[in-house]
Formats: structure tokens, C-alpha cells, sequence
């Protein structure tokens, strides 16, 4: 069949895909849980390039339709009824997940298969669920138009991500793992609470009907102001935005790697999604701009705190979960580049898509190359049975090809060309550049700075040691290794991909055209 | 006094006390009640707007999406807590302590 | 053949090697290849100059004017380093065969040699970066590779300043994109609307300080005592022959030639005649002969960029070329100087003649001794200097390298190997051999570029003269080292890396009170009140806005 008829077709099924999106992970979930044993590993295996495609279709009918995809559930239109919308923002969020999930799924399989002979061992049979659960609440979050719908997607991202945290049920996971429930449970009520206060006001909760009644002629109401910093706040702590990102470090500490990559790539950044929607797409402009001077100092802290603190773990494994702190500050740097009074008065500047592109490549760059750092750190620690960073000597000899995909993930991070990492942090140098506020490129050149040498610390010992190599204990599965390089290698080449390409970014943003560097 | 601003109010003092809870008392079951206290607060408020009506349908004396809003709410604060005290359950058999705090973890 | 096509196959056989590299057998040969990898980039740098109406080039990205070209300065430039490239390839493959870690510096080498010879043809600023860094970052494998406390260390203060140039770089380049037009990244467009940039001062500061690192300008000139001599012998002649040269063709490339800075210019020629000085003083203090080539390095660079500063004040491009010819010629003899030292190190030192002096005659040349290549490569820097205050110190310089290099000959001997009879492979031989006909006639092939008549230079005796009077000079002041050079202190090699004896320790400070606030934070009420804090904070600061 022709390309073109192809997807005007996609087109044709439009809105029903993002209920596809929905659906597909809950049906499996549900299936996997009713049949149970082995067969919840099959499901989950079997749904993953079902949802990679899906979500694939729904990028390619944003692109090619040039509009976002829109459906109200059950022919309710809101305020009753609850809407989906796919933007182009949304699509690559829903594509970036897809792609993580993929890997990380196919990374699992020797972690998390039943052993032969027993039906099922219990944190197998979690596992597989409670990745399809976590895949359906992303889902939810990045297609949501109603604000309290978009709550309960948050508390099941948090459901989801709680168990994978203490799978193995010792006393120090199964501690972070409440202390994460409970601050994300404390962040999710101060959302709630703002919900509630902007439905008081207008009357409605979804987004596009709140942008409207908000951007319309009245004065704004007070209760909206509150509404927005509650939410922002609640959300920041579901991000581990610097200073409240307590639950972060000792949640990542026993966490199986596959859990941590989920955690440290997607879970994350669903909140944060919803902080980008907040300030852009439902609170003027304004009083976005003020916000995201706040927002964005706190970014700079986490950036230079975490680059910091990530330098000084003894393992590596916690290395990865504070440069994790230190790399999400980058996207809250978007907020001041995006709304700047200099970006609102000139016209070519107008809506940034230049910092768009660049806090959208920081984003999916930094997934993919950390899921990869994550599972080669998993890698490394199966293999030595630790990952004391001061032990790794010699481990390149031994693991070329984790390491190798750990260093170019590490490039990516770092910001070094040719990687997606670099023409982030190039977009974003350039913006604060040309909106005045050349100080946010000094916070972006010093993160690079400490990157590098969170990175050294790891790689020169492990390429440089003097000792013989520590024989591994257990050798790593080649598969496993390839799946890891794999997505290292997205981060990269995401740097060698035509920033025209990246104009799906800006359908449903309102923009015309993509600037380029 | 109206019933709503009484309400109100009522509701804002269970957030207060559930965020005083939550943040500052010691002891997991402590904090995971002020959890309860503080969702219910935010509860109570949706009831009031609901009451106070203005929202999606006007006209009627009061206003049914917040109520769905609140039943929904409802059934995820009590799966919230039930995972909660799952959790702690299990914490309690492990080490026989009633806290999630940092001491002896061993994550450095 | 096409010579676009060779001028793609200069970049790709590197890279094909290292592919190859992915394969075990492939790395475990590779290394007795590397003598090849550099060549289609000397031809295609060969071709270049002799039709230099057809310079090749190869766009990837018309909107972006992304891709890689080829000019005079940059022909020369790689030309030269294709050479030393390709001799110390056939040098390492003897000097390293049956040690350990081949398959790991094989890599490495061919990373630096693909950046190295990138920087010389990257017509666009992503491409110049991407190379540059590559360059840079790769060379620390080379740099570390012993493995010893020293090395590490090395490869430590090597990584650290390498990372701070790229810091320094990156946003010079995010502001030439700026000021160019459109969506063009080509270099060229972008500097020659530098000018009038609001941001041109921050941009030529920025760009000294990233350039003139790598070059080894002072104070920044740090990392290149205590690199060289750690690295093994080939990578030594590499780094100081090539590697430092990448600094010299960012500084070609990007500064406003055309503008007429003087201030800038100034600043520039007062820098580098500092270094040029500055590093011979240090450089005598040295017992290592490897160290003592390395400062040498230094004040030859600085001297570079003392013609290039003259140039950027006047706005004249003759200092362009000035400056390649002096580094072109300083690349081949340091290169060679180099595998001398190791040549040298596994020779009888009773037959030590047929080495020590040809490598006197390359170690006088820098100080201009007629008629070696450095006599020409003084000769073309001479108008530029100018014969002023500038052309004196220029002189006060060359008497300071002819001291400099009598102590390096006086080191590099007393370090020859004391078995009577031991000869050097004929792998290490014959390399060193042919760079030093290269250093020493192949300025001369350069003599027209540079507007010089070689028959002239070398009949005219007042030239002849202001060649040799440095020569003696420095012969003078040598004697007096002899004499009395016991008396001076000893400095260790990094002289001012002394100053930062205490900075782990500072760092250290700094990062345990960071751990401790970090403790503090991770508390569950302190975390709390924090959460309510920030809402608080955003509610105040959009109500004062609204």
C-alpha cells in the first residue's frame, strides 16, 4: 500500500488511537493478572512492539496531519466528559516511553524470567506487571486534557513505580520505597488541591477549556495563582526538583536496574511534562515568566548540587541516581528561555522553538542514555556482584562493551558532540544567548564541567587500572550488552538527526517553522 | 456564617493539620493518619464547591462533578493507603521499626 | 582520482580503521598499520598545494554550510601533520610491540588522529568543535596510557584542562553562530561578521583563552610539561608536534583577521612573547629531557602567536602565514626531536655521534641556526615581528631557545644507554631519520608561500648574521648554565600547577559540606517544609506579578 493512502488512513482512525495507547497496556495487564505465571512475562513481551508501534502511528498521523490528535471519551464533551489529546509534544513523549519500555523490557527478560520448572516466582510476575501498569499510567499522563484525570494517572505512575523500588523486599528498599510513596503521595495532594481550587474558579478542569476562560477578557482569579503554585509544587517533588528530592537517591540505591532505569527515565519526567503544561499551556504568560525565574534557579542549584554530590558516591550505581538530579535541572532551564520578556517581544523568537527543541532533545537524550547507564551499571554489578566505583579497575577488559555503552551514554550527558546531549545544551546556550541571560550558560558550561568529571572517575579507573582485571563472576549475556549499546547509541545519534526534524515538537504549540542554530 | 464558609474552613483546618502531621510528626502510622486527615480536607473542599455551585452545570443547587471528583478521590486515597500500610507491614516484620527515616540505610 | 574524493577518504580511512578495530584480530595488527592511516590525508594536503586553485571541498548540509574544506594555511598544516602522523605510526609499531594494552592505544591513537587531522579541514563550527574536542579527549588515552601514578596523574590535569578549554570554547562558538547570518554555521561567515557583534570582546577573549590553552600559551601552558613527558615516546612526538597545533589553527581560523583589533592584537603578541620567555626560563630548571622539550613547545608556540597577535593588530593576513610556516616547521622538528629521545635512550652512549648531531642541528634550528628549516621559518616571522621592541624580545627568545635546547642535548645525552654496543631497532630508526630531512628541508619547500627566494636567504649575510648571532649568544650563556647552573632551585615540571598543591584538599572541603546540607535535606520534616516553602515562594511571586 502507498505511504501516503497509508496514513490517511492513520488519520482516518485518529482520536482511537490515543484510546489504543490507553487500552493496550491496561488489556494487558488485565490478561497478564488473570492467567498469572509465565504468562505474564509473555504478555508484557508481546505488548512491546504493539505499544512501540502504536505509538509510532500517533506520531505519524500528528506529523503528517499537522495538528494534534483529539477524542472525547464516550462522546462526553468536557466539562462532563473527560478529553485526550495527542500534541506533537505529547507524541514524543509517548514515543521516547515506547522506545525505553522496549529496551528495558528486552533487558529484563534475563532478570525477571520465571526459572524453569516453577510457574511463577513472585517478583517475576510483579515485575512484568507492574511494567505494563507504569506504561499505561505514562500513557495517561502524556495524552490527559483533564486536570483531576491527570491526577489519578499520577498516583498510578506512583503505584506502579512504589513496588518496582523494594521488589527485592529487604528493610532498606522497602523503607525508600515508603518514603517515596509518601512524599509523592504529599505532592500529589497539593495537585489535588489545586484542582480543586481552579475548578472552583472556572468551573472546569480541562486544559484547553481552563486556557480559555484564563486567557479571556476577565481579570484573573486569585484562586487560580494559589492553584498553579500548589501544583507546580506538588509536581516538583514528584520530579525531585532540587531541594525536594529526598526520595530520589535511596530509592534508586536497591532498586533492580531495570526498575531504575524506569524510574530515572520516564517516571520523572511525566511530572514534569505536567509542570511545562501548567506554565504554558494553562497560566498566561506573565506570570509564567516569573515563575520560571524560581524554577529555573532551582534547576541551576540541582545541576551544580547534584554534579557535586554525584562526585562524591562510592557507588556507582548512586553516581547515576545524582547525576539524574543534576541532569533533570537542565529542563527546568527551559522555563526562563521559553518565557522571557525577550523571547514575548521579538517576533522570530516568538515561542522559542529553538529552546523547545533543545529542552525536548535534553529530555529524550538524557531517557535513553540513562536507562543505558542504568542497566550497564546493573550489568557490571551482576557481573562483580558490587559496584563500588574504587573496585572497578580493569572492569573495561573485562565488560568492553557495557563500558563502552556506558562511556558513550556518559558523552551524551556530558554534552560532548556528536551527541543528542550536545545539541541540547548547544539549543539552549544559544537561547539564553539571544533572550539576554547569558548567566543560565554558566550554570549549563559548569554541570558539563562536573559531568566530565563524574564520568572520569568511573571510566579513567576502568579503561587505566594497573591491576589485573577483577575476574567477573558471572558473565554478562551478550543480548543484554546489545540492548544497553543500543540505546546508548539513540542518545547519540539524536545529535546527527536535522533539527527540521524536530518540528513535530512544535505542532499543537502554535508555532510556525523551526529555528534553527 | 454559611454553610459553605463554614465548611470551608473546616476543610482548610484537616488540610492544616493533615500537612503539621505528615511533615512533622515522627512515626510512619502517625504520618500515613495525617495523610488520610489532609486528603480528606481536600475532599471536604471539593464538597464545598460543589455546594457552592458556579462549575460545569449551572443552575442546579449543586454541582455533580466535584462528587464523582470526590468518589474517585475517595477509592484512590484508600488504595494509597492500603499500599502504604502494606509497606509498612513489611517494614514492621523486617527491622520492628516504625519509620522510614534515613538511619543505617544502606544506600552510600 | 577525484581529489574530493581523496579529500573524503583523508577523514574516512582513520575512522575505517577504527571500525576495523571493533574486530579483535584487526586490533591486534592494527598497530603495525598505523603507519598508513594518516597517508591519503598528506596526499590530498600534497594535491591541495600544488594546485592550490582547486582546494577540495565537501559540503554535508547546504542550509548549515556544515562540512569539511581545505586552505592554504590548513593544507600546510595537514600536510606536515600527516607526515609526523605516519612516522611516529611506524615508530609506535616498533617502540610498543610485545607491551601490553596495544589494542587499547591503538584505539586511542586513531581517535586523536582523526580529530587532529579533522581540526585541519572542518569548515563549520559544529564540525570544528565535534574535532577539536575529539582531539582533545582522545589524547588523554595517549596520555595515561603507562598507567603509573605519574601517568594517571597526568591524564588527570591533562582531562581537567582539556575539559576547561572545550568550556571556554563552546560558548565563543555558540556566539560566532549568533553573530553570523542566517542559518549558516560555516566558520568563515560567522568571523568575518564577528566584527560587529555586540558580544566581540567576550568572543576573541573566549576564544584566546580556549585556543591558547591547547597551544600551551601561560599561563594556561600547564598541562603541557607534565603530559608530554608521561606519555609514551610516539604519543609524546604526536602531542607536541600535532596536538598543541590544533590551538594554532583555531586561532587561524577564528580570529577577525580583516577587523585591525589592535587591542586585542597587542594583548595577544604580549602573551605569547611572555610565554616564549617564561617557558625557557622554566625549561632550564628541567633535569627531564622530555620535560625540557615540552617547555621548549611552550615558547615556540608562544613565539606563533606573538606573529599571529602582530598580524590581528594591523589586520594582515601575511602574519597567517607567518605563523603556519613557523608552526609547520615546528611540527617536524619537536616531532622529531622527540623520537630522538628515544632513539637516543636505547644507543650506546659512546656512539652516540650519528644521533646527537643531526638532533643538534633540528634543536638549533628553532633558534633560527642557518640554514636549517628554523632559519626560514625565522626568516619568514621576521617582517611581522618587525625589528622594535617586539622583534628584539622575538631575539631575546631565540638566544633563550638556544640555551634551552643546549641543556635538552646536554639532558637527552646523559640519559643514553650505558651498555656498551646497544643499538636502536631500525624501526625506531628510520623514522626519526626521515623526519629530520623533513624538518629540515621542507620549510624550504615552503620558502615560496611565505615570499622568501631560498638562494637569497642563503647569500645574504646580514640574515645569515641575525640567524647566528642568537645561536652564539645562547652558546655563551649555555657555558654559564654549565658553570653554575647547580646553583639554580629546582622547579617541579607544571611550575604553577604548584600553586594548586591544596586545591583537592579545598575541594574536598567543599564537597563534604555539600554532603552534609545534603544530609539535612534528605530529612523528611526538612524536605517537607521545603515543599510548602517553594509553594509559598511561587505563590508570592506570581501575586506580585498579577
Amino acid at each position: 500500500m502507498d505511504l501516503s493512502v497509508m496514513l490517511d488512513h492513520l488519520l482516518a482512525v485518529g482520536g482511537n488511537l490515543l484510546v489504543l495507547a490507553l487500552m493496550l497496556p491496561v488489556a494487558s495487564l488485565m490478561l497478564a493478572f488473570a492467567l498469572g505465571g509465565r504468562h505474564a512475562e509473555r504478555i508484557a513481551l508481546m505488548t512491546l512492539p504493539l505499544g512501540l508501534a502504536i505509538a509510532v502511528a500517533i506520531a505519524a498521523a500528528v506529523l503528517y496531519g499537522d495538528a494534534p490528535l483529539h477524542t472525547d471519551l464516550g462522546g462526553w464533551a468536557p466539562p462532563l466528559g473527560v478529553a485526550l489529546r495527542a500534541d506533537g509534544l505529547s507524541a514524543i513523549m509517548l514515543l521516547t516511553t515506547a522506545v525505553v519500555m522496549v529496551a528495558v523490557g528486552l533487558f529484563a527478560r534475563a532478570d525477571f524470567q520465571a526459572p524453569r520448572g516453577a510457574t511463577e516466582t513472585r517478583a517475576s510476575f510483579a515485575f512484568w506487571t507492574l511494567l505494563l501498569a507504569l506504561w499505561a499510567a505514562l500513557n495517561a499522563v502524556f495524552l490527559g486534557e483533564d486536570l483531576f484525570n491527570l491526577y489519578v494517572a499520577l498516583e498510578l505512575l506512583t503505584f506502579a513505580a512504589i513496588p518496582l523500588v523494594c521488589l527485592d523486599g529487604r528493610a532498606p528498599t522497602l523503607a525508600a520505597a515508603l518514603r517515596y510513596l509518601m512524599f509523592a503521595l504529599l505532592g500529589s495532594v497539593l495537585y489535588l488541591l489545586g484542582a480543586a481550587l481552579f475548578y472552583g474558579a472556572y468551573g472546569t478542569l480541562d486544559i484547553g477549556q481552563l486556557a480559555a476562560r484564563i486567557g479571556g477578557d476577565d481579570p484573573l482569579e486569585p484562586a487560580a495563582l494559589i492553584a498553579a503554585a500548589l501544583m507546580t509544587a506538588g509536581l516538583a517533588a514528584k520530579t525531585a526538583l532540587f531541594p525536594v528530592h529526598l526520595w530520589l537517591p535511596p530509592a534508586h540505591a536497591g532498586a533492580p536496574a531495570a526498575a531504575s532505569a524506569l524510574l530515572s527515565a520516564l517516571a520523572v519526567k511525566a511530572s514534569f511534562f505536567l509542570i511545562l503544561r501548567i506554565w504554558f499551556d494553562v497560566m498566561p504568560e506573565l506570570l509564567a515568566q516569573m515563575a520560571a525565574q524560581i524554577l529555573a534557579a532551582l534547576g541551576a542549584a540541582a545541576i551544580l548540587f547534584g554534579g557535586v554530590l554525584a562526585l562524591r558516591q562510592a557507588r556507582l550505581k548512586m553516581l547515576i541516581a545524582y547525576s539524574t538530579i543534576a541532569q533533570l535541572g537542565y529542563l527546568f532551564l527551559v522555563f526562563p528561555l521559553v518565557a522571557s520578556p525577550e523571547t514575548a517581544s521579538l517576533a522570530e523568537l516568538r515561542n522559542a522553538p529553538g529552546v523547545w527543541t533543545g529542552g525536548v532533545l535534553q529530555l529524550v537524550s538524557h531517557a535513553c542514555a540513562k536507562a543505558a547507564m542504568f542497566m550497564a551499571a546493573g550489568l557490571i554489578a551482576a557481573s562483580l556482584g558490587h559496584d563500588r566505583i574504587q573496585d572497578l579497575g580493569g572492569i573495561g577488559r573485562a565488560l568492553p562493551m557495557t563500558l563502552f555503552a556506558f562511556g558513550i551514554a556518559g558523552l551524551s550527558l556530558m554534552g560532548l558532540p556528536p551527541s543528542g546531549g550536545f545539541m541540547a545544551k548547544w539549543l539552549l546556550l544559544s537561547a539564553a544567548l539571544q533572550s539576554g541571560q547569558w548567566w543560565w550558560m554558566l550554570v549549563i558550561l559548569a554541570g558539563g564541567l562536573l559531568t566530565g568529571a563524574y564520568l572520569y572517575r568511573v571510566l579513567a579507573p576502568a579503561l587505566f587500572a594497573q591491576n589485573p582485571p577483577p575476574a567477573p563472576v558471572k558473565p554478562v549475556d551478550r543480548s543484554r550488552e546489545w540492548v544497553v549499546l543500543g540505546l546508548a547509541l539513540i542518545s547519540v545519534l539524536l545529535g546527527l538527526v536535522p533539527l527540521s526534524a524536530f518540528s513535530l515538537i512544535q505542532i499543537g504549540r502554535d508555532v510556525s517553522g523551526i529555528g534553527l542554530p | 456564617m454559611t454553610a459553605v464558609t463554614l465548611f470551608g474552613l473546616c476543610g482548610a483546618a484537616l488540610v492544616g493539620l493533615g500537612l503539621y502531621g505528615l511533615i512533622v510528626l515522627p512515626g510512619a502510622l502517625r504520618r500515613i493518619i495525617a495523610f488520610n486527615l489532609l486528603g480528606s480536607g481536600v475532599f471536604l473542599l471539593f464538597g464545598v464547591i460543589a455546594r457552592r455551585g458556579g462549575g460545569a452545570i449551572a443552575g442546579t443547587g449543586s454541582d455533580p462533578v466535584p462528587q464523582a471528583l470526590i468518589i474517585t478521590g475517595l477509592v484512590v486515597a484508600f488504595a494509597a493507603t492500603a499500599l502504604a500500610v502494606a509497606l509498612l507491614r513489611r517494614l514492621l516484620q523486617e527491622t520492628g521499626r516504625d519509620d522510614w527515616d534515613e538511619a543505617g540505610e544502606a544506600d552510600r | 582520482m577525484n581529489i574530493d574524493t581523496l579529500f573524503a577518504l583523508a577523514l574516512a580511512t582513520p575512522i575505517a580503521a577504527l571500525l576495523a578495530c571493533l574486530w579483535r584480530p584487526a586490533r591486534e595488527r592494527m598497530l603495525s598499520l598505523l603507519v598508513l592511516a594518516p597517508l591519503p590525508a598528506l596526499a590530498v594536503a600534497l594535491a591541495a598545494l600544488l594546485n592550490p586553485d582547486a582546494m577540495p571541498t565537501l559540503i554535508l548540509d547546504p542550509d548549515r554550510r556544515i562540512g569539511l574544506m581545505l586552505d592554504r594555511p590548513g593544507a600546510i598544516l595537514l600536510g606536515v601533520a600527516a607526515l609526523l602522523w605516519s612516522a611516529a605510526g611506524a615508530y609506535a609499531a616498533t617502540y610498543l610491540r610485545g607491551k601490553p594494552h596495544g589494542g587499547r592505544f591503538v584505539v586511542f591513537w586513531l581517535l586523536t588522529l582523526t580529530g587532529s587531522l579533522g581540526v585541519f579541514v572542518a569548515a563549520d563550527l559544529l564540525s570544528f568543535y565535534l574535532t577539536f574536542a575529539l582531539v582533545s579527549l582522545a589524547a588523554w588515552g595517549l596520555v595515561a596510557h603507562d598507567g603509573t601514578a605519574r601517568a594517571r596523574r597526568a591524564g588527570v590535569i591533562y582531562l581537567l584542562l582539556a575539559i576547561v578549554g572545550e568550556v571556554l570554547l563552546l560558548p565563543a562558538f555558540v556566539l560566532l553562530a549568533d553573530a553570523g547570518p542566517g542559518a549558516s554555521l560555516a566558520i568563515e561567515t560567522s568571523v568575518s561578521a564577528l566584527p560587529d557583534s555586540p558580544w566581540l570582546a567576550a568572543t576573541v577573549a573566549l576564544l584566546i583563552a580556549g585556543f591558547g590553552l591547547k597551544a600551551g600559551l601561560a599561563p594556561l601552558h600547564v598541562w603541557l610539561p607534565v603530559a608530554h613527558p608521561a606519555a609514551p615516546m610516539p604519543a609524546s612526538a604526536v602531542l607536541s608536534g600535532v596536538i598543541v597545533k590544533a590551538g594554532i589553527i583555531g586561532l587561524i581560523r577564528f580570529l577577525p583577521w580583516d577587523a585591525g583589533l589592535d587591542g586585542w592584537g597587542a594583548a595577544l603578541t604580549s602573551i605569547g612573547l611572555f610565554t616564549a620567555l617564561y617557558a625557557v626560563a622554566m625549561g632550564v630548571l628541567q633535569s627531564n629531557p622530555k620535560t625540557v622539550l615540552a617547555y621548549s613547545t611552550a615558547s615556540q608556540m608562544g613565539l606563533v602567536a606573538a606573529i599571529l597577535g602582530m598580524g590581528l593588530a594591523i589586520g594582515d593576513r601575511e602574519a597567517v602565514t607567518a605563523g603556519t610556516v613557523y608552526a609547520a616547521h615546528h611540527l617536524l622538528a619537536k616531532g622529531a626531536l622527540f623520537l630522538a629521545v628515544g632513539v637516543i635512550a636505547a644507543t650506546d652512549r659512546r656512539r652516540l655521534w650519528p644521533v646527537l648531531v643531526p638532533a643538534a642541528i633540528l634543536a638549533l634550528g628553532f633558534a633560527g641556526l642557518p640554514p636549517t628549516g628554523g632559519y626560514l621559518a625565522k626568516l619568514a616571522a621576521k617582517p611581522v615581528l618587525g625589528s622594535e621592541v617586539v622583534g628584539l624580545l622575538a631575539g631575546l627568545a631565540a638566544v633563550g631557545s638556544t640555551l634551552l635546547m643546549i641543556h635538552f642535548l646536554r639532558r637527552v645525552a646523559a640519559g643514553a644507554s650505558p651498555a656498551s654496543g646497544a643499538q636502536a631497532a631500525a624501526g625506531l630508526v628510520w623514522p626519526w631519520r626521515l623526519l629530520f630531512l623533513a624538518a629540515l628541508l621542507l620549510p624550504w619547500m615552503l620558502a615560496p608561500v611565505a615570499g622568501i627566494r631560498p638562494w637569497a636567504a642563503l647569500t645574504d649575510w646580514y640574515a645569515i648574521w641575525s640567524g647566528l648571532w642568537p645561536v652564539l649568544a645562547g652558546g655563551v650563556l649555555a657555558l654559564a648554565l654549565q658553570r653554575w647552573g647547580e646553583r639554580l632551585p629546582r622547579v617541579p615540571e607544571g611550575d604553577l600547577l604548584g600553586l594548586f598543591k591544596d586545591a583537592p584538599q579545598w575541594a574536598n572541603a567543599v564537597g563534604e559540606r555539600l554532603e552534609r546540607t545534603e544530609t539535612r535535606l534528605r530529612q523528611w520534616p526538612v524536605a517537607g517544609v521545603l515543599l510548602l516553602v517553594l509553594t509559598l515562594l511561587l505563590w508570592t511571586v506570581v501575586l506580585t506579578m498579577s
